[in-house]
């Protein structure tokens, strides 16, 4: 079903035929009125079409040398990028998977490495303990030092103000 | 349709043209080109009422007509199919412009300044000065009327007043049907007789 601007336009550009057109005319209102319109309508065609008809371009081979740089330049640029992209994929697969490769087993071995026990050192001197009564001296404190393989032991004590006799070696 | 073929050129069927084009032929496309290079012109220019934006935007529909022309697969006319990029790529600069807000699309100092009487994409004036100032005035108006259209508008009115075609093939052309097409035409010439009844009635 037509709408009414529909059937209007068509009719102003004379595509109405047969039943369509003459259903349509005995619809309008004011049958001259549309006729005027219609002469109206014609009229700004034919300025439209004097006035904006295309003209012959001058200087066409220059819009065609143009065209054809353009579509050149285009597809330079597009196997230029799909050159790129190969490279992009299969060379640098390979090489991100090998230097992948590479990287894990340096360190691997290097993990491996580090995890071996390390020999205690000789000179170390192990804090075993560090106490004393309260009573003797509160600001007091002792330290005990052992190297083992000097086979000493050392008692280190600061703040006491005096040695409890039953400190005292026997 | 007319084209800019002449009896000096070979009279290739334009099917072939688009064929050898599909097979990567440049110079078929070159053709197709000379051909239509005149009117596309024309109709962008019509539509954006610049000549350097119009003869950039015509590049760039023959550039991308270049691109998808393996697609094209014969169902309309070449032109049809040409139109349809023209207008996408005409429609899409025209609605880009108007949301920038680059301020009046048209107006008095830049057609004067734009349209170059020396240029070489318009024709050069054979009348008298008095006579060529009136049609620059009848010039100016139309295009200030046609600015006032939207884009689809200004399409619509263009390819049936100043091209002749069919309303299923300015439908074909814009992606729309053909009863949205006979809409805006109706409105378009609605506004364009109010606009210009002054001076198409006058002259």
């Amino acid at each position: 079903m037509k709408t009414f601007e529909e059937k209007w336009t068509a009719w102003l550009d004379d595509e109405l035929a047969g039943a369509e057109l003459a259903a349509f005319e005995l619809s309008l209102p004011d049958r001259a009125a549309a006729e005027a319109e219609k002469a109206s309508t014609r009229k700004l065609r034919l300025l439209l079409k004097r006035e904006l008809s295309p003209s012959v371009m001058t200087n066409e081979e220059f819009f065609n040398h143009q065209v054809r740089e353009r579509i050149a330049g285009d597809e330079a640029s597009t196997s230029t990028r799909g050159a790129r992209s190969t490279w992009w994929t299969v060379p640098r697969l390979l090489w991100s998977g090998a230097v992948s490769v590479v990287v894990f087993v340096l360190c691997a071995v290097w993990v491996m490495q580090d995890s071996e026990p390390l020999e205690p050192s000789p000179s170390l001197t192990q804090v075993l303990n560090a106490k004393l009564d309260p009573t003797v001296g509160p600001d007091a404190t002792m330290t005990m030092f052992e190297a083992k393989e000097d086979r000493v032991t050392v008692l280190w004590t600061e703040g006491l103000k005096s040695l409890p006799s039953d400190y005292a070696a026997k | 349709m007319h084209t800019e073929a002449t009896a000096a050129q070979p009279d290739v069927s334009e099917l072939d043209l688009v064929k050898r084009c599909q097979k990567g032929d440049s110079g078929a496309f070159d053709e197709l080109v000379t051909r239509y290079r005149t009117r596309v012109f024309g109709m962008v220019y019509n539509m954006v009422h610049n000549e350097q934006d119009a003869w950039d935007l015509a590049q760039d529909s023959f550039l991308k007509a270049w691109k998808s022309i393996g697609r094209f697969r014969g169902k309309s006319s070449f032109y049809t199919w040409l139109y349809r990029i023209v207008m996408n790529v005409t429609i899409d600069w025209v609605r880009k412009k108007q949301i920038k807000g680059t301020g009046a699309e048209f107006d008095d100092a830049i057609q004067l300044r734009e349209i170059d009487p020396a240029s070489k994409t318009v024709p050069k004036p054979d009348a008298l000065p008095s006579e060529n100032m009136e049609r620059g005035e009848i010039r100016g108006q139309i295009d200030r009327a046609i600015a006032q259209l939207s884009p689809e508008h200004r399409a619509v009115i263009l390819m049936k007043e100043i091209e002749d075609m069919q309303y299923n093939e300015i439908a074909e052309a814009l992606g729309c049907s053909i009863g949205t097409v006979m809409s805006r035409l109706f409105y378009a010439r609605k506004k364009l007789q109010n606009l210009l009844k002054d001076v198409y009635e006058n002259i």
